[in-house]
């Protein structure tokens, strides 16, 4: 369900003469509560969030893969992925990296305060499709908070895939973020192999690129797909290296991040040649992107 | 079904007095500063209405103002729990009956195009149907195209075949009058005494002047040609990085443009608990358009800041909406001192073709 925010507007707020839109309006988001807030790291938070009209937390339904536009006082509007799974009730999760203003003022954030959403917006990842395969997810950073949400999603109807395998480089050990999901994800039977550009005395893990981790797991072109998330940089990499593995550009799916006002295809922003990435996106596959130098 | 009238222009200025007892009437006006521009009348008789000269603005900021307020938002704090309650409520524009008077071919088409951007996409923009609605268009062909008009080359003109309520054709001492859409045949038949049939003679005074309007283009341009060559999928690179280099950043050829529709969102603070969230014009051919927090930015604005802006009219769109959405209005090369205007683009990549097709 999108939102419909007509259903917050109070009595004679409407307009000028108090009349309601003939459909909902897009750009009007709706105040959801901070329920939890973890750290992940120094940069990076996760914010558990739930709608304030029971009746909304229970219509409201997402899919893995797609974003919200949040909004935080006097700092407009940012595309956020959910990085929780869907139909588990208790509200949804973003997971935000301290990058400018809006996420800036995010991290100040407190239980019980209000954000501002609208959404949910995107194509998300082809889960029915995806259905009957082995998956391989590989992330860098925060680029696993996407995935996090398919990774559960998948944990959630376990029978659904085969086997899953997440590669996840960060920078330093200092960036990783989702800690007790890794170990919980390694509990349930996901092959979890991490690595660090950088090592540090804290870190006796590999150390290299994540590109590297490839190296150590076999997918067979016919039952694996892999999801692959992270920075522009280093999704061009890792999908180029999925393709000299075998993989056929339509088992690989990619999530890609723009900077974008409206979310819903109208204000430009998120080109990618003549594609918008908020309407056609984020999710694609390889077959969809003709060059991926410069995501 | 297409009906012929005649309006004497001597009944003009009467039909829009009536007009404006009952509507809003926008029309092209010359000010004291010899600027023609789209402007909403309060008197006729004060106003000289223009339609000798290009209105060098178009209508697109009475549907898509260039600052436009979305919504107030306001935040509560809960003393006991220091809590922040954060709240929005829309501001929606006021939906004023309007007829536009004087309107050329390029900028009807123009309106249909920003329809289709903001009414036809999956989401419907409020903001833009309240502007939008109830708003009725008597276009005037131009006999005589403009310096740097090039309309025939985009098929936006100079003539309308669709898309108008009602359309002049300028006969001499008469219009020539065609109803078009439900709101035009409406208005004509409410006020049918200021017009009268069409005669043989009229109907071959307005096919003369559409015909002969053909051939008063100053300018040859090949915008077929370059969508052509465009679809080929052959960049031409060394263009835009030429362009991109003359570009001065300023916006002007994208806030001038009837069909550049590009945004942003941004809230202004009142104080420290009130604000509002503005929607304001935004141009592609800005360094900061895509980008993000954090300082990554997909685009390179020293060679390909004018990349999106071409393409998307002349390739993206004719993919997508089967025409460009360039009207071939020409304001763009009056507006821009560095010469990168789509004209110039144009030239540049036909006449790389022709040279290419030159070397043996």
């Amino acid at each position: 369900m999108i939102l419909d925010p007509s259903r917050y507007v109070a009595p004679g707020m409407a307009g000028p003469q108090g009349s309601k839109p003939v459909r909902g309006n897009i750009y009007l988001p709706v105040p959801a509560q901070v329920r939890e807030v973890h750290r992940e790291n120094d940069l990076v938070t996760t914010f558990v969030l739930e709608f304030d009209d029971p009746l909304v937390n229970q219509e409201f339904s997402f899919e893995p893969g797609q974003f919200m536009m949040v909004s935080m006082p006097h700092c407009g509007e940012a595309p956020i992925s959910f990085s929780s799974p869907p139909g588990r009730g208790g509200g949804f999760a973003l997971t935000v990296r301290r990058a400018g203003r809006l996420t800036s003022a995010m991290h100040r954030l407190r239980p019980g305060d209000t954000i501002g959403v609208r959404g949910p917006y995107g194509r998300p990842f082809p889960m029915t499709e995806l259905a009957g395969s082995s998956l391989l997810f590989v992330a860098g950073g925060i680029g696993l908070a996407p995935l996090r949400s398919v990774i559960d999603f998948c944990l959630d109807h376990r029978s659904d895939y085969g086997e899953i395998t997440l590669l996840y480089g960060c920078r330093t050990p200092a960036d990783i973020c989702f800690a007790d999901d890794l170990e919980r994800w390694s509990r349930a039977g996901v092959r979890c192999l991490c690595t660090v550009d950088e090592a540090d005395d804290s870190w006796s893990g590999r150390v290299g690129l994540v590109t590297e981790l490839l190296q150590d797991v076999q997918v067979e072109a016919d039952s694996w797909r892999a999801l692959v998330c992270g920075p522009g940089i280093m999704i061009h990499f890792v999908l180029s290296r999925l393709l000299e593995m075998g993989l056929p550009r339509d088992h690989l799916f990619t999530t890609l991040e723009r900077h974008m006002k409206c979310g819903v295809g109208i204000c430009g922003h998120c080109f990618l040649e003549e594609k918008l990435i908020c309407r056609e996106g984020p999710v694609f596959s390889l077959a969809e992107l003709d060059d991926t130098r410069n995501l | 079904m297409l009906e012929n009238f005649v309006l004497e222009k001597d009944h003009l200025l009467p039909l829009l007095r009536k007009l404006g007892r009952q509507y809003r009437l926008v029309a092209p006006v010359r000010n004291r500063h010899g600027d023609t521009l789209f402007t909403e009348i309060h008197d006729l008789d004060r106003v000289e209405i223009d339609l000798e000269h290009q209105p060098q603005s178009s209508l697109k900021p009475f549907f898509f103002p260039q600052v436009e307020v979305l919504s107030m938002y306001g935040l509560d704090h809960d003393a006991s729990s220091g809590a922040t309650w954060y709240s929005f409520y829309p501001q929606l524009p006021e939906n004023r009956p309007t007829v536009y008077f004087g309107v050329r071919s390029c900028d009807m088409m123009a309106v249909m195009y920003t329809d289709m951007i903001f009414l036809q996409s999956s989401e419907y923009d409020v903001y833009y149907a309240r502007h939008r609605e109830n708003a009725i268009f008597i276009t005037i062909g131009c006999n005589q195209p403009f310096s740097n008009c090039f309309c025939n080359a985009t098929r936006s003109g100079p003539f309308l075949e669709h898309g108008f309520d009602i359309q002049l054709t300028d006969i001499g001492d008469r219009f020539f009058v065609e109803t078009g859409r439900a709101r035009g045949v409406q208005l004509r038949r409410q006020w049918a005494y200021f017009f009268r049939d069409a005669t043989e003679d009229d109907r071959r005074a307005q096919f003369q002047a559409a015909l002969e309007a053909r051939g008063l283009f100053n300018r040859l341009v090949h915008v077929d040609l370059v969508t052509r060559i465009l679809a080929r999928q052959e960049e031409p690179e060394a263009i835009f990085a030429e362009l991109s280099a003359r570009c001065q950043d300023c916006g002007g050829c994208a806030y001038i443009c009837p069909t550049c529709t590009c945004f942003t969102i941004h809230d202004q603070a009142l104080d420290e608990d009130r604000g509002e969230r503005l929607r304001t014009w935004d141009a592609c051919t800005f360094s900061g358009f895509t980008r993000m927090a954090g300082g990554h930015n997909p685009v390179d604005p020293d060679r390909q800041r004018v990349r999106k802006r071409f393409l998307h009219k002349l390739l993206h769109d004719v993919e997508h909406h089967g025409r460009t959405s360039c009207m071939g209005c020409g304001r763009c090369v009056d507006m821009c001192f560095g010469g990168v205007d789509i004209l110039r683009f144009i030239e540049m990549v036909s006449e790389n073709e022709t040279e290419h097709e030159e070397t043996p």
